[in-house]
């Protein structure tokens, strides 16, 4: 249910002879709509028409047949609605091409060249002109559409919208799906609040707690005073309403504190807890040391979004919609090891790559991350040696790796007494090439490598250099107005400080339309951003993970050394 | 003006064979159409096999060659795009590997060798279609060649490029061309 916005100056006339054939020699389009699926449960129809909508699939669970540009047959598994529809079904923009909405709501409305609301607000009056008008589609004029490729005006959409062979109780299943699509607006939301909330894992540094939660309460504080500075003046009201859409700015904004204590297996029935005494929009940031995945089930199974936890260890899944993440954690760092060594594997010569793997969490994350993108390079597997938790790698036991093996590279996944170990190396016949460790993994010690291992020690560091984010002091001044920062995680600050305005931004976009669905739509059509923190941020229709640069670096000389790029933010 | 309407009710009638599961002839939109002179950057992008790929070799290799810039997950231009390199193959049959399409991803942080494999996938390509990524800075290079440098994958506008049998000049198509437009635009530069 595509249309091209660049169609819309048809001739009348050509319109009357193409809706003339369309009604003609198409099938009857009453017997479409009149297909009586009464036999099948409300949910049932809802389920049914979600995986045509979501995966092209019929309810016979063979794969719908789409005609893309009329007549090349595709599977509809390869066009589904949802590619260009997207997940709320309010459609999509791209440059100056937009996709139109085929909710129910919106479709069984007359289109008429403005949008309710948005007279005077440019931007989203040449939204609504880019369409042609048309009238409200009635449940036959919407299956000849989906059926013929023919909207009731007789223009043809078959040259962006592909045409599907369904039969008229599919038909009916779909127009149903349609009709309940973005038809009620999402919990969390009433006429004159916005609900949020974000979760706190219990044992999280306080500090590192204090943080998050800044920036996003800032965000929130400056919401509702914005909003009652616009009740208070008509023309800051009116000003507000072309700006922000026709009531965000009289919204109150609220931030819920979702605590969860004990084991990860209990959280599941205190986020159950907390949603049932307060349903909420969506879960803004959040904190967690370990586990964050059974708030990931949460919001996936409730259909809640949740924008840019503070985890290391995300969820990695192609399929699930409603977590969005800052990046793949800390695994990251091993795959960005990955495609850099394989970007000069030729000088290797045959010799062996090595990785030394601590036996815990990040160590076991950064190798699986290696190890997984080295393996699909085409690599043989490296050797690997597991230190064992708590054992610290010694000098004596490194040079007995590096004399057995005689690796062109070396991967140290370990913590920073993985340091000490290292003095000796630079000097050893047949040593490495190149070492690489994480820079997360070392934390703060990776300022204090000696200057006898910064030729041969690389670093992964997934963020933009710290000599280059100055500029983004001035970002966060009004954050921290009052504050002393050096009270404050920088990082931690930064990432929620992209939280808020991420959704600033997204509530704004969505233009009144309140569903879950949409937030999540609005930010995957957002253009990549200048963030602070990481060199390059943006995510994408469909995209779960922000971040997908790392740079390889190696420490400079001198006493306040610097970090010195040696890789591009991005390697293939 | 009847004349021309009956005319094209008996055009479209005769397409359609009165039925709707047959072909029905697509509106045509406009495109625009320029010939450009360029310059291929010496740059070495990735396929979607993972192989590195000596860019300007691939395009100068003698073969007719088609360009476009896309990315994996783009909602709008991108599969209509795609669409007609799926359609373009097909019409083409055995004969698809005569000429070269490329597709060059816009969005190179997210579509890695595997994500444009999928892609490829799911388009139904044949041989003869390569979906290049690489490091930003080589892709930059490689749009700014084209004189179609997007800064941001959410900004890009649906070009084709067709390789000329004249030394460096290209057919640029800019807008949502057809199936039936790109390959008589093909045609017009001698592939058959």
């Amino acid at each position: 249910m595509r249309e091209n916005v660049l169609l819309s100056n048809r001739i009348t006339l050509w319109r009357v002879a193409l809706l003339f054939l369309a009604t003609l020699f198409v099938q009857p389009p009453g017997s479409l709509a009149a297909q009586d699926i009464s036999d099948l449960a409300p949910a049932e129809i809802i389920r049914l028409g979600e995986q045509m909508y979501l995966k092209g699939l019929l309810p016979s669970g063979k794969p719908m047949q789409a005609y893309v540009s009329g007549d090349i047959p595709m599977e509809g598994t390869s066009f589904t609605c949802v590619s260009c529809h997207l997940h709320s079904g309010i459609g999509s923009f791209e440059a100056n091409i937009a996709t139109p909405p085929t909710n129910g709501r919106i479709l069984y409305q007359e289109r008429k060249p403005y949008i309710k609301g948005f007279e005077n607000v440019p931007s989203y009056h040449r939204y609504a002109s880019y369409f042609p008008v048309r009238p409200a589609y009635t449940d036959e004029t919407l299956a000849a559409l989906i059926t013929t490729g023919f909207d009731p005006t007789g223009r043809s959409v078959l040259k962006v919208m592909p045409r599907y062979d369904l039969d008229d109780r599919d038909t009916a299943i779909m127009i149903a799906y349609l009709k309940s699509l973005s038809d009620q607006f999402s919990p969390g939301v009433s006429e004159n609040e916005i609900k949020f909330a974000t979760v706190i894992v219990e044992g999280v540094d306080p500090a590192a707690v204090a943080a998050m939660l800044l920036p996003l309460e800032n965000q929130i504080n400056r919401k509702n005073s914005q909003a009652l500075t616009y009740q208070s003046s008509p023309r800051l009201a009116r000003m507000a309403n072309n700006v922000m859409g026709p009531d965000l700015g009289a919204k109150k904004f609220s931030l819920a504190r979702w605590v969860l204590k004990g084991a990860p297996e209990t959280w599941r029935a205190q986020l159950d807890a907390y949603y049932r005494a307060e349903p909420v929009f969506a879960l803004l940031g959040g904190i967690s040391d370990g586990e964050w995945e059974p708030v990931h089930r949460f919001c996936e199974e409730n259909r809640i979004p949740d924008l840019l936890p503070q985890t290391d260890y995300p969820v990695l899944s192609n399929s699930d919609w409603y977590t969005l993440y800052f990046s793949r954690g800390v695994r990251q760092e091993g795959e960005a090891a990955a495609r850099y060594l394989h970007s000069m594997y030729d000088l290797f010569a045959g010799r062996a790559v090595v990785q030394v793997v601590r036996d815990g969490r990040v160590g076991k994350a950064l190798g699986e991350g290696f190890r997984e993108v080295w393996a699909t390079t085409g690599h043989p597997a490296p050797v690997e040696i597991v230190l064992p938790e708590g054992e610290a790698l010694s000098g004596e036991r490194l040079r007995q790796i590096v004399a057995e093996h005689k690796p062109a590279a070396l991967l140290l996944w370990d913590d920073a007494t993985v340091l000490a170990a290292l003095e000796g190396l630079p000097d050893q016949a047949g040593r490495p090439g190149m070492v690489i460790a994480s820079s997360s993994y070392l934390g703060k010690e990776m300022w204090n490598i000696s200057e006898s291992l910064r030729d041969l020690l690389y670093l992964t560091y997934p963020f933009r250099l710290p000599q280059e984010e100055g500029r983004f002091d001035v970002a966060l001044k009004g954050v921290l107005a009052g504050k002393n920062p050096s009270d404050y995680d920088q990082k931690i600050l930064r990432r929620s400080y992209i939280v808020g305005e991420l959704l600033s931004k997204s509530l704004v976009q969505m233009r009144g339309e309140y569903y879950r669905d949409y937030l999540l739509d609005v930010v995957g059509m957002m253009a990549d951003s200048v963030f602070p923190l990481y060199e390059r941020l943006g995510f994408g229709p469909g995209q779960r993970y922000a971040s997908k640069g790392c740079f390889i670096v190696q420490l400079g000389k001198g006493a306040n050394p610097q970090l010195e790029r040696r890789s591009e933010w991005v390697t293939q | 003006m009847t004349k021309g309407i009956t005319l094209v009710i008996l055009c479209m009638a005769a397409i359609t064979g009165f039925s709707p599961n047959r072909s029905a002839v697509a509106a045509e939109a406009p495109y625009k159409r320029t010939v450009e002179s360029l310059s291929m950057p010496d740059v070495v992008l990735v396929n979607q096999k993972g192989e590195k790929v000596r860019f300007k070799t691939l395009v100068e290799s003698g073969k007719p060659v088609v360009v476009d810039f896309i990315y994996a997950t783009c909602t709008t231009i991108c599969p209509i795009l795609s669409a007609g390199f799926t359609n373009l193959q097909r019409k083409q049959g055995v004969d698809s590997a005569k000429f070269q399409l490329i597709s060059i991803t816009i969005d190179p942080e997210n579509d890695s060798p595997p994500v444009l494999t999928e892609y490829l996938e799911r388009y139904q390509a044949r041989p003869g279609w390569d979906f290049l990524t690489g490091s930003r800075a080589d892709i930059n290079k490689v749009m700014n060649s084209f004189g179609a440098f997007f800064p941001n994958k959410m900004s890009h506008r649906p070009y084709n490029f067709i390789r000329t049998n004249d030394q460096g000049k290209w057919v640029k198509l800019d807008g949502m061309i057809g199936g039936r437009d790109l390959l008589n635009e093909i045609e017009k530069v001698g592939v058959k």
